[in-house]
């Protein structure tokens, strides 16, 4: 709700930053969570998708081609050390805005995947 | 089942300056910090915390290891300098 020539309306927030003349400042975070896994970076990337897909509903869960996985706007990739292959990095970025979310599924995240999960 | 809680969150405006940023960490113990400049603003490496904050005069970006405590201290600390809506 803004107040501009003595009238009030109401607009989006990005709108009302845009007609106050400030700038958005963009807050993200990138979190990385050790996971041992012992199967390829892409298994483990849809291993972490079933998991999430079943604990989550009502969330948009995409398993994207370009190699990550996108609950909502929290982006997770996978990457794995050179040393060894089964220790994985899972990479979780979100914004501020989505602060409850990520940090919320860094927790989950962080307590591994169920050794129930099929392979593919 | 587990169900996260959601509440957006307000946009945020304004910037991070260096200097006040980086003696605010001192004052919470985060002395060894590495600073680099880049073409849009300054990368700063928290040696002893595994640590990255990249600050640029639109947006910052923090990459730390998953530890909550830390994560959410160096947000609070970069939250003081912006305004939120």
């Amino acid at each position: 709700l803004i107040m501009k020539e003595s009238s009030l309306k109401l607009v989006s927030s990005e709108q009302a930053l845009k007609e106050l003349g400030l700038n958005e400042h963009q807050l993200r975070f990138t979190c990385r969570v050790a996971l041992q896994d012992p199967y390829s970076d892409s298994e483990t990337l849809h291993r972490v998708y079933t998991h999430l897909k079943s604990l989550l509903k009502g969330y948009t869960i995409q398993h994207l081609p370009d190699g990550t996985v996108m609950v909502e706007s929290i982006v997770i990739k996978v990457s794995s050390s050179a040393e060894d292959a089964n220790a994985k990095i899972l990479l979780l970025s979100w914004s501020y805005q989505d602060e409850d979310l990520g940090s919320f599924l860094s927790s989950v995240l962080k307590k591994g995947l169920p050794s129930g999960l099929p392979k593919m | 089942m587990e169900e996260p809680p959601v509440a957006p969150k307000p946009l945020l405006s304004g910037a991070v300056p260096l200097e006040a940023f980086l003696a605010t960490l001192q004052k919470h113990g985060i002395t060894e910090v590495k600073v680099e400049e880049t073409a849009e603003g300054h990368i700063l490496h928290l040696q002893a915390e595994d640590t990255l904050i990249q600050l640029e005069e639109d947006g910052t970006h923090i990459v730390c290891d998953n530890n909550e405590p830390l994560r959410t201290t160096l947000r609070d600390l970069v939250l003081r300098f912006l305004q939120k809506l």
